[in-house]
């Protein structure tokens, strides 16, 4: 590579590197008074344990908490004696540990036979859907025995808190009708299952597969349905679990359908909203699911990062301090080769930022931060043998260029087999786990096909881009040729 | 050759893991984890403030720090949280206790914080309750886990003994088998807290694992390929292999290290989940540099050794057979000419 090449690319890789550095890790800012310049990094979508989260708890109908009951009480206590005198609710509710049961879900001192059946099916549905859910972090706790305390990760960016919580309450089974006669129940006999695709630019879509049995069934119903519309043609099917519409405003039916499966689309922008109308689908579809209670999630709570206040901040700086000093390190021990893993490395890392950031579908929590240490540790790891093998071949005689092609064939055969082995673990885990395991295998696998081009390529490009530069190329490179006496 | 390749250390190693990983077992399937505190059962007394969050600093801090004063006259409180209502401005303070907590107790806190001339602070918008919660378990996540890494076992196995060779392949998957089960093994006896993250922490094991055994058996497969080494013994080779790579193993190893012994320490100040999860993590790296370095060569040593010896076995030139042979075609020639 001649000089001037040489000063021009390493401008420009320069300028592009602290561009990207700068839009990477900068602290947000005002740009004017309306307008916030916010960092890649401070996009990244966090777990519960990074970056806090909501909580609720499901209120089944006929249990308040001891705040309602306070208030039931001072309102009683203000209208007593008055023409609007209210019940006394120390005659209509039974404290139960931190929780108010009404009079009527109780048979003498325990709890109806049929309200305990009821909150099991309940709780056991709940369970399901948010485990189905696949966040990287939750719980589902059973609180007081007869309310559920549930913890997400935040996840406002991709959906409504409020409405994925409301959701995973609805109770009963699943429903297609247009609003009168017709109606199909649907059930494990009729419906295969749920599942998200993508839509193209209209969003994510829900394709609901039907059996042999429910595909007959689910002709026949928009035959009806078409039929009972009368001269307009079009009717509207309403997908309901219990009494609520999961689709609001209902889908359009112009004609009867006969099909294996059924898209719904429209409403779902991001594929996480689909995912939460999937996971109640599926899960009502087994009949230990379905429960008849109407649980209140109305009381929803924010809460910070479960590792401590601050605890991705922290991590952020940690991590940045440590790579700081292995890059410092590096350049100390193999000064221009050194350099050129230090461009290699901050590529490489700011390739992973910009991955975790825009690619949809990656939370980071501790366990990804564990996997985005492992697999720059696993780059800095190749760098520095190729450059052990560059070492040695210079001390064998050969030529500063022999020694870099030479060190770098001797280790491309490890290199390769070792970013193959660790792509196809991670893939594997991620196509099998779920949670916490699934989102790390999924860091890693990205920053190992990172981690791979900027070792194998990248890094190698940046040396004899800076290799064009000194005089004394082999002092650049930190080698020293053994002083040999002649005869 | 290495001291610490031989077979003596090996079947040392072999039985100390073994005897960790049944003890971990045992006391996991016993008493199952110690659950950290997103996952443990707890009993707490929550303070609810409607007018939480139009208070200023000074009195949220002064109503915290009296409610904690108050509670610690009778319980211990193990862990502090506070949930902010968004849409009402209220707020609960929750207090993790450690004890039994009943209704009169919550009564008489409620009066206490009411009648303690706390700014703004009355009755009528604070309420002292208690709860039990019981966490719900986690099927999905750990049997999913668990077979997605067995799969990535099979994988490892397979790769390697089809690039490499089948006794390298055999022994990746011991050691990757190996040092996730120690870990986890760990966990469980040193009864450190662990939550949904362990799954986490249990797959960065296997990559780990399977990164460091990579470098080590690409330098062995390397040297056992050379002329140099042909005739050298299993043993010495599979030595050399270690000590050329101890370098690579090593940097990459106290890399991950020292940011895990980092945010451990971090922990210890923001949040002592963090510090567990790390330690657990650190487990890893050990358990992982240990069996790269010592029990997988030395396993393979002895593989090495075995199947050296077989060929060899093999290869003799069978002088026994040879004189049997010529005794059976005798007779046939006399006949013949006969």
């Amino acid at each position: 590579m001649g000089k001037k090449k040489s000063v021009a690319l390493i401008i420009l890789v320069t300028v592009v590197l602290l561009g990207l550095l700068f839009i990477s890790v900068t602290p947000a800012f005002y740009v004017n008074a309306t307008q916030r310049f916010t960092s890649l990094i401070s996009i990244f979508d966090l777990g519960s344990d990074l970056g806090g989260g909501y909580s609720v708890v499901y209120y089944p109908e006929g249990v308040i908490t001891a705040e309602e009951y306070a208030g039931l009480v001072a309102q009683y206590e203000e209208t007593k004696g008055t023409e609007d005198e209210t019940a006394d609710p120390a005659g209509q509710y039974t404290a139960h540990k931190g929780i108010y049961l009404s009079e009527e879900l109780m048979d003498g001192e325990n709890v109806t036979e049929t309200f305990r059946t009821e909150f099991e099916n309940a709780f056991r549905a709940i369970c399901e859907r948010f485990e189905n859910k696949n966040f990287t972090d939750y719980t589902v706790k059973l609180q007081d025995d007869y309310t559920v305390y549930v913890e997400i990760p935040n996840v406002e960016r991709n959906e409504t808190v409020s409405s994925l919580f409301a959701m995973f309450a609805y109770g009963g089974s699943l429903t297609f009708t247009d609003g009168a006669s017709n109606e199909m129940i649907a059930s494990r006999e009729t419906v295969k299952g749920a599942s998200v695709v993508d839509a193209g630019d209209g969003g994510y879509a829900i394709k609901i597969d039907f059996t042999k049995e429910g595909r007959s069934a689910f002709s026949t119903l928009t035959g009806d349905m078409v039929s009972a519309a009368g001269d307009s043609g079009t009717a509207t099917m309403y997908i309901r679990v219990g009494d609520n519409d999961l689709v609001s405003n209902g889908i359009q039916v112009n004609e009867q359908l006969d099909q294996n499966s059924i898209y719904i689309s429209g409403s779902y922008t991001t594929r996480e909203s689909a995912e939460t109308v999937v996971c109640v689908i599926n899960s009502v579809l087994s009949e230990d699911n379905q429960f008849n209670l109407s649980l209140d999630a109305s009381q929803i709570y924010s809460y910070g990062p479960t590792m401590g206040e601050n605890a991705g901040l922290i991590v952020a700086c940690i991590v940045g301090v440590c790579i700081l000093a292995m890059l410092v390190y590096s350049l100390v021990r193999y000064k221009g080769m050194g350099l050129a893993h230090v461009y290699g490395f901050l590529t490489y890392a700011l390739a992973l930022v910009l991955c975790i950031a825009l690619l949809d579908g990656i939370t980071v929590s501790m366990a990804g931060v564990a996997a985005i240490v492992l697999s720059a540790a696993v780059m800095v790891g190749f760098n520095f043998f190729a450059f052990k093998n560059i070492r040695d071949e210079f001390y064998t005689g050969k030529t500063l260029t022999a020694a870099i092609k030479s060190g770098y064939k001797k280790s491309l055969a490890l290199t390769i087999d070792s970013h193959i082995v660790l792509f196809l673990l991670s893939l594997v885990v991620y196509l099998i786990a779920v949670g916490s395991a699934q989102y790390m295998a999924l860091i890693f696998m990205l920053g190992t096909v990172i981690s791979a081009a900027c070792t194998l390529a990248v890094t190698r490009f940046y040396l004899y881009m800076f290799l064009a530069q000194p005089k004394n190329k082999i002092a650049f490179c930190n080698l020293k040729r053994e002083e040999t006496e002649d005869e | 050759m290495s001291k610490l390749l031989s077979k003596k250390v090996l079947f040392l190693c072999l039985a100390i893991g073994l005897a960790v990983i049944i003890a971990g077992a045992v006391l996991a399937g016993v008493l199952g984890y110690n659950a950290d505190s997103t996952m443990k059962d707890y009993t707490a007394v929550e303070v609810s403030d409607l007018a939480y969050a139009s208070r200023s600093e000074a009195v949220q801090d002064q109503l915290r720090d009296f409610c904690r004063g108050e509670i610690e006259k009778e319980y211990k409180v193990t862990q502090y949280e506070y949930f902010e209502n968004n849409s009402t401005g209220g707020a609960t303070l929750r207090f993790t206790v450690n004890g039994t907590v009943d209704a009169a107790f919550c009564d008489s806190l409620e009066a206490a914080v009411a009648g303690a001339g706390i700014e703004g602070v009355t009755s009528d918008l604070v309420t002292v309750t208690y709860h039990i919660a019981e966490n719900a378990p986690y099927y999905d996540f750990v049997w999913r886990t668990a077979v997605g890494l067995c799969v990535a076992f099979v994988i490892l196995f397979v790769y390697m003994a089809i690039r490499y060779r089948l006794g390298m392949g055999a022994v990746a998957l011991l050691a990757a088998v190996h040092d996730a089960a120690v870990v986890l093994a760990l966990v469980a006896i040193l009864r450190i807290p662990s939550g949904v993250a362990l799954a986490g922490v249990a797959a960065f094991v296997v990559f780990l694992s399977a990164a460091l055994n990579l470098f080590v058996f690409g330098r062995m497969r390397k040297n056992f390929r050379s002329e140099e080494f042909k005739n050298s013994p299993a043993e010495d080779t599979v030595s050399l292999s270690v000590r050329e790579m101890k370098g690579t193993v090593l940097a990459v190893a106290v890399g991950i290290a020292v940011a895990v012994i980092l945010l451990g320490v971090a922990g210890a100040v923001i949040g002592f989940d963090m510090t567990c999860l790390m330690i657990a993590a650190l487990f890893g790296v050990l358990v992982t540099v240990y069996s790269s370095l010592i029990l997988s060569p030395s396993l393979y040593a002895l593989i090495r050794k075995k199947s050296d010896a077989i060929r060899a076995e093999k290869a003799k030139y069978n002088y026994v057979s040879d004189k049997k042979k010529d005794k059976a075609e005798k007779p046939a020639e006399t006949v013949t000419e006969a």
